[in-house]
């Protein structure tokens, strides 16, 4: 056992080995209960082993190499990641929606990492890779969670309530104001989860950042403070993705004339 | 037709190909004109393309070819808002918002000017038969029938020139649906309101009058003006005797 350098310690593959026995346990309780599930569990190991392994290389070169360009890099390729797991969860396509999701997703990200980055907890330089990757996958993984979320429940009300938007635009509204209705219901089902989160934040369990600042030897009311930065963070940066998207995306569904393209549904 | 509400030529309406589905014609070269005050009636079995013409009149549909004339103007010079709301459609399952009957009549589009005083709405529920004790009920806790006449009613507030109909009574029972009939009939007379309507109810063609389109297949099969109740076309003979297929 070694200690790294901030009072951590480092764990070795023989430590490592032996939480891989966690995972046998798993497939013993799998196997034993019929789950099915032994196949997927070793598929799921071995892709956290590399995956992440991966990720800890290039982190660590990037880290080392300490170029800004670098890590502009590693952010548009978690950003293409982050579109792509966006638009993968909607059940029928909306024409465009990778431009959509990616507009939604850079923009929400930028303003938010810009403020927090820039404003809020300087670093210096302001591309430091220590701080600047962690909140940006932390900002970009929520904003996709939401406008995921966001879109599959305008997707569904289209098709549920498409009744309903017509009669409004019979009525004479723009399909901006037919829809508005659906946009709202979506950003607030995609919104909830981020608020009930800010209600038990640190009561039921300890965030993860938090958790990393405190093993990595932080104190814990250094480690609240940047918890607390990273819940506003992550408040702004998921309504801002989801009403991006949805807003774009319920356009997808209109014409400049106020119809609705209900052979999208 | 030199006083015409609604001129209809050579439309077609095509829905492209998509993600395995081929494409979909639903319209062919469909041509008719209807003048103002009177009344059309579309008829055809299901999946005749009835509905989607009716909805091409107020550009919820944007036809492939053709032209929809409104007053003499091609619709597509007009504004589809104010288009819709002088040719105000109501469907066949009506729908209601959240909220009490006032609230679904005084629903408009933000910044669009619409006199919904008391007196006003009254009058309108009056029009369509119902009782002005209704507008603060529960919209949802209405019969069918009451709702289809709150929808009319709510339309009326437009002060529409036409009135589009999409099957109004075929989710009613036949008391209600002809209490339905006589409120579309009587707008008709009292308005001087020019009334399309997408229907399988005989009695609807033959208290309206005027005439009678026959679609199958998205192509018009016959045309013609219904006299004292009767027509001459066999097809359109055995609509009306109801031994329609």
């Amino acid at each position: 056992m070694t200690t790294g350098g901030f009072g951590i310690i480092d764990l070795s593959w023989w430590q490592l080995g032996l939480a891989l026995l966690l995972v046998i346990v798993v497939a013993a309780v799998s196997l034993r209960q019929r789950l099915g599930l032994e196949r997927d569990l070793l598929i799921g190991t071995v892709r956290t082993l590399v995956q992440l392994y991966l990720v800890g290389l290039i982190l660590a070169a990037v880290f080392t190499a300490a170029r800004w360009y670098w890590v502009l890099l590693i952010l548009v390729v978690m950003a293409a990641i982050a579109t792509h797991a966006a638009v993968s969860r909607l059940a029928k396509p909306i024409p465009g929606v990778y431009w959509i999701a990616a507009a939604a997703l850079t923009i929400s990200t930028a303003a938010t990492l810009t403020y927090v980055i820039g404003i809020v907890v300087q670093p210096r330089p302001w591309w430091e890779p220590q701080y600047l990757i962690p909140i940006a996958g932390m900002i970009l993984g929520n904003s996709m969670t939401s406008a995921a979320l966001a879109g599959e429940r305008l997707q569904a009300d289209l098709f549920a309530r498409r009744d309903e938007v017509e009669a409004r635009l019979a009525l004479g509204f723009a399909g901006r104001e037919a829809v508005q209705p659906l946009v709202r219901a979506a950003l607030r089902a995609s919104m909830i989860p981020t608020v009930n989160g800010m209600m038990t934040v640190g009561v039921v369990q300890l965030p993860g950042m938090m958790t990393g600042q405190i093993l990595a030897g932080a104190s814990p009311l250094t480690a609240i403070r940047y918890q607390i930065v990273v819940v506003f963070m992550l408040a702004v940066a998921t309504a801002l993705g989801s009403l991006l998207f949805v807003r774009l995306a319920a356009g997808r569904y209109l014409t400049p004339a106020h119809q609705l393209r209900r052979y999208l549904l | 037709m030199p006083d015409a509400i609604f001129q209809v030529e050579h439309l077609s309406l095509t829905y492209p190909a998509r993600r395995g589905q081929p494409a979909a014609t639903i319209l062919t070269d469909v041509s008719v004109d209807l003048e103002r005050g009177g009344a059309l009636t579309l008829v055809g079995p299901s999946g005749s393309g009835k509905s989607s013409l009716l909805r091409c009149l107020n550009r919820l549909e944007e036809p492939t070819a053709g032209v929809v004339r409104f007053a003499g103007r091609p619709i597509t010079d007009l504004d589809p808002r104010e288009l819709r709301r002088r040719a105000a459609l109501v469907l066949q399952t009506p729908v209601l918002f959240e909220g009490t009957v006032r609230e679904n009549l005084m629903v408009h589009a933000p910044g669009v000017a619409l006199d919904v005083s008391e007196s006003r709405l009254r009058e309108t529920l009056g029009e369509v038969g119902l009782a002005a004790t209704l507008l603060d009920r529960d919209a949802a806790m209405l019969s069918g029938g009451e709702k289809q006449r709150v929808t009319i009613a709510r339309a009326l507030l437009r002060d529409p020139q036409a009135l589009l109909l999409d099957e109004p009574t075929s989710a009613l029972d036949p008391p209600n649906a002809t209490l339905v009939v006589e409120t579309i009939c009587g707008l008709r007379d009292n308005r001087g309101l020019s009334i399309v309507a997408v229907t399988h109810a005989p009695e609807l063609v033959r208290r309206l009058g005027g005439a009678l389109l026959y679609l199958v297949a998205g192509r018009v099969q016959a045309c013609e003006r219904v006299h004292d109740g009767g027509v001459i076309d066999e097809r359109l003979q055995a609509f009306l005797s109801g031994t329609h297929p």
